[in-house]
């Protein structure tokens, strides 16, 4: 059951971050809730206050801005399942939208909620590294950016600031020749293991190829010695590298064994999503 | 979850030994341990755990009680605690051993882990992993402090 909280309701990024500054440890950011009242209602966790910033209209955007996707951090993941922006631009992120948990939490959840809360089975943030976005949060001094590499801190743990929003997601618009996947695989409520692949493809080579693989251990990583067996070589080189790549990408997933899978059995599941993603971004 | 360390301490088994029986010093070392007193000297013992992953907090009031003794070289100890706020208890049975390694101590402890409750919802993963971690810095804390000292 719920304990009493006190709903705080800012009507700026500005007053939201204030406070968050304010009240400290005592309060928490509440949008979507789908993570967050469950472990309230689970009490694992308590909170005085909770600060809605659902009716903070300017950070549920979806739009094209600057050669980037612009994403608010309160838009839902149904919004970003049928954003016709989104399909059309990101279609990597479009399926994995289209696939969130279940349509209760595509509904409700948020993006931003998503990464914040940072659950280590989570798949947005694993497509993000990927996709090379980049992280804006809000507070009453101004505004920062940094990757998504730099956003995922540990299990539960992100680097945002204590009076710090996340605001918005930006995505760089994608050129003619980039390809992208992710894929995951689970067998509970939540993925065992997500891998997602982004490259350029211009028939020379493969270039600029990042890999991320998240849910095996406590947070997403990008893998550069996975990308580095990859980039600069034909489509049918790296296809002969793609096992050398799962395995590099596999050790450094920091895989847990848990009731989704012993670690050797994540590793190894992480290399043949890998090829998989690999194959499927260029279907 | 049972965990194994090891760590060589530049210092003579002696020292370490009486280390380990300085509560105030010995606490210091332990992670998230605050609050700490004696019952009854050698025997049992009181503290308080703190943890944190990520927005979730634990505070498990402990008692370890000393099972078993062998001057300078074994202790065999039980921690137990619950956090009622959030529905969790933890127990850890401990067996610590000192052996000589070249003039220096080679200070060694199995850990035996048990968490149930609620906390049980944040995975098993994460829970060992935070644990070996805790266990981890603790022995290198300790190792540093007579190092320190010598």
């Amino acid at each position: 059951m719920l304990r009493r909280f006190r709903l705080e309701e800012p009507e700026t990024v500005a007053e939201a971050s204030e406070l968050l500054s304010r009240f400290g440890e005592s309060a928490k950011v509440y949008a979507g809730g789908t993570e967050l009242l469950l472990a309230m209602k689970e009490g694992l966790v308590h909170y005085e206050r909770l600060i809605n910033i659902k009716q903070l209209k300017s950070l549920r955007q979806i739009k094209s801005d600057n050669g980037a996707i612009s994403i608010g951090a309160l838009c839902t993941h149904n919004e970003l399942e049928t954003s016709p922006v989104i399909r059309q631009t990101l279609p990597a992120l479009h399926m994995l939208e289209r696939n969130v948990a279940n349509v209760r939490v595509r509904q409700a959840g948020t993006l931003g909620g998503n990464l914040c809360f940072a659950e280590p089975h989570a798949d947005p943030g694993t497509l993000l590294m990927a996709l090379g976005a980049t992280m804006v949060a809000d507070n009453a001094a101004g505004r920062r950016e940094f990757s998504a590499e730099e956003f995922f801190v540990d299990a539960y743990e992100t680097s945002l600031r204590d009076d710090e929003l996340l605001s918005e997601i930006r995505i760089p618009v994608p050129g003619a020749h980039f390809r992208s996947a992710y894929l995951k695989f689970g067998y509970l409520e939540r993925p065992s293991v997500g891998v997602a692949v982004a490259f350029n493809s211009n028939g020379g080579g493969l270039s600029d190829v990042r890999i991320a693989v998240g849910c095996a251990g406590p947070s997403p990583r990008r893998v550069r010695e996975a990308e580095a067996l990859l980039d600069g070589k034909s489509r049918e080189e790296a296809e002969r590298s793609l096992a050398q790549a799962g395995q590099v990408a596999g050790s450094a997933s920091q895989a847990i064994s848990d009731l989704h899978g012993s670690q050797d059995y994540k590793e190894h599941i992480v290399g043949v999503l890998l090829k998989r993603a690999f194959h499927g971004a260029f279907s | 979850m049972q965990f194994q360390k090891e760590v060589e301490i530049r210092a003579p088994r002696g020292r370490v030994w009486d280390f380990i029986w300085d509560v105030d010093r010995f606490i210091a070392c332990v992670p998230g341990c605050k609050e700490a007193r004696t019952i009854e000297a050698g025997k049992k013992y009181a503290a308080t755990m703190v943890e944190k992953v990520g927005p979730f907090k634990v505070e498990f009031p402990t008692t370890i009680e000393v099972l078993e003794r062998e001057e300078l070289s074994h202790i065999k100890a039980q921690a137990s605690g619950a956090d009622n706020k959030i529905g969790s208890r933890m127990k850890i049975d401990l067996d610590v051993h000192l052996r000589e390694s070249n003039g220096n101590t080679a200070l060694g402890f199995v850990a035996t882990v048990d968490i149930l409750g609620k906390l049980a919802a944040l995975g098993h993963g994460i829970i060992k992993r935070k644990a070996d971690q805790v266990l981890d810095e603790f022995a290198q804390a300790v190792k540093r402090r007579l190092e320190e000292d010598s």
